[in-house]
């Protein structure tokens, strides 16, 4: 299909068949870096070592099923607030991209306007504005809501503009076609435009779900048990900083590797292909 | 209406239409009308109008003054009522423009769907129909992608018919084609004339604007320069400038 023909060709453009002499550079190169990884791998854990973080009390602790319990509840935090905020965002930002895309000039306006304002605030001053200014109003939200919230809206920004790029992208003659046939722009809109704009970006939503996972990691701010704020908690209770850290990091790493994994997975159920 | 004036009042009719893009005027006071039935072939060099002036007819190109009539009915300019009469108006791009997300079905079936509010078993059995018309039935289930630019052209006239036009513009329909692929749009084109179908093309194709045409309008500049019956204009063009083009385009 086309789209594989031109993923094909911006590589080919950007590097041509290696002849012999690049790949014997390569191969050097290769191995050189293995090399320097490997070397940079082995100053960090002797550090530990000389340091005492490899000492067993800061690592036993692991060995507790307790403390999986614990951060697995922190874990179950994380993702039902990444999954609530991120489809709140889904939605927010669909209307968002249709008002800023309307041609009512007023409703147009008012959602850049607003669009900007959640992508330009960070989203850890809209937590502080949930946690501090809103109750002040005698609005009480539980801390679920203080975190979600804003990670919502902050992200409903960046979603409006991707999807608004995704409209952008699908060809005028679509709607051309359409029209032909006599359909009214709300139809346009819902049969034609807004799946293939889906389809262009959906790497790029999924993508936006793992900043959505890793703006959830300011929950603490709130006391929402996520899984940092529990990583916090364990660390106090065990003074054991730099593998809590490492753990959580690798927990981290594995949940936006899935999601990662999982856009891909989407991307080609749907015949998308992602350039990378 | 009664039956007569539905003979004489034609399918479409532009009267003093200008059009400008900035600067470039690229209708200047087209006057044209087609009749029921009528087969109007419309060629011209590139920048002529042509194609601006074939998607006048259904406001794909709005105009700057002027009027359009369909059926003697002025061609409304925006909502409801101006979707209701491109319903009535099929038009086949250059480019195809069929739906990419969707099957070649679904892209037959969504406008007698969405517009004209058939149940879908209806509007596929009738799809299906169409497409066979078009010689294209077994790709049903494909997406347009999976298809050769002929076949999409064929499909994109079966999508257009679904919504049993009045009449159907085609602006430069094989102009996109591998040559290969130029006969079995044509082939398919010559049918729908013979079944008495009111056509406005667009085209490059001399031999099919001979062989089919009831009369040939010649665009230059914005202006219709000249028009007439295919053999008046091919063999005994009026004007230097339809003489100089078709000698341009002769002799290879």
């Amino acid at each position: 299909m086309s789209a594989r023909n031109n993923r094909a060709s911006i590589r080919d453009a950007l590097y041509e068949a290696p002849g012999p002499r690049t790949r014997r550079r390569m191969h050097v190169a290769t191995a050189v870096s293995a090399v320097l990884v490997l070397m940079g791998i082995a100053a960090i854990v002797r550090q530990f070592y000389v340091t005492g973080q490899l000492a067993p009390r800061y690592w036993s602790f692991l060995t507790r099923p307790t403390t999986w319990a614990f951060l697995l509840q922190g874990f179950r935090g994380t993702v039902s607030v990444a999954l609530v905020a991120g489809a709140i965002a889904l939605v927010l930002g669909l209307l968002l991209m249709l008002g800023r895309m309307s041609s009512i000039r007023a409703l147009s306006a008012a959602c850049r306007g607003v669009i900007d304002f959640f992508r330009g605030v960070p989203s850890l001053l809209l937590i502080y504005f949930f946690f501090l200014v809103v109750p002040q109003y005698g609005i009480k939200l539980s801390s679920f809501w203080m975190i979600t919230l804003p990670v919502a809206l902050a992200a409903s920004g960046v979603l409006a503009e991707v999807l608004r790029a995704g409209v952008n992208a699908v060809p005028a003659g679509q709607v051309e076609a359409a029209r032909s046939i006599g359909m009214r722009p709300a139809q346009i809109m819902r049969t034609v435009i807004l799946p293939q704009a889906v389809h262009f970006v959906i790497p790029s939503l999924i993508s936006q779900l793992v900043v959505v996972v890793k703006d959830t990691t300011v929950a603490y701010v709130v006391s929402y048990p996520d899984l940092m704020q529990n990583a916090r908690v364990l660390i106090t209770n065990y003074d054991a900083l730099v593998s809590m850290y490492l753990t959580v990091a690798l927990v981290y790493i594995l949940l936006n590797y899935a999601i990662n994994k999982l856009s891909g997975i989407v991307a080609r159920r749907m015949g998308v292909t992602i350039v990378r | 209406m009664t039956q007569h004036t539905e003979q004489d009042t034609p399918v479409i009719e532009l009267r003093h239409v200008d059009k400008h893009f900035g600067d470039l005027h690229v209708l200047r006071d087209i006057n044209l009308s087609v009749a029921r039935g009528e087969v109007l072939v419309v060629i011209g060099p590139s920048g002529s109008g042509k194609s601006t002036m074939c998607r006048t007819i259904n406001r794909l190109e709005t105009i700057d003054s002027g009027e359009v009539l369909i059926e003697g009915v002025p061609l409304p300019e925006e909502g409801r009522e101006l979707a209701a009469m491109r319903a009535e108006l099929g038009m086949v791009f250059q480019s195809f423009n069929l739906f990419a997300h969707k099957t070649i079905l679904e892209n037959v079936t969504l406008g007698p769907i969405e517009v004209l509010g058939q149940d879908r078993a209806s509007a596929e059995k009738t799809a299906r129909e169409l497409l066979a018309r078009v010689g294209v039935a077994e790709q049903a289930d494909k997406v347009p992608a999976q298809l050769s630019g002929g076949q999409q052209q064929r499909v994109a006239i079966a999508r257009s018919l679904a919504m049993r036009p009045k009449a159907m513009m085609f602006d430069e329909p094989t102009s996109a084609l591998d040559p290969e692929m130029i006969n079995e749009v044509l082939d398919v084109m010559v049918e729908l004339a013979r079944g008495g179908m009111t056509m406005v093309v667009v085209t490059h194709e001399m031999g099919f604007a001979r062989r089919v045409a009831d009369r040939v309008v010649f665009m230059a500049d914005g202006r219709i320069v000249e028009e007439g019956t295919p053999d008046e204009f091919f063999d005994h063009p009026k004007t230097d400038r339809a003489r100089e083009f078709l000698d341009s385009i002769k002799g290879h």
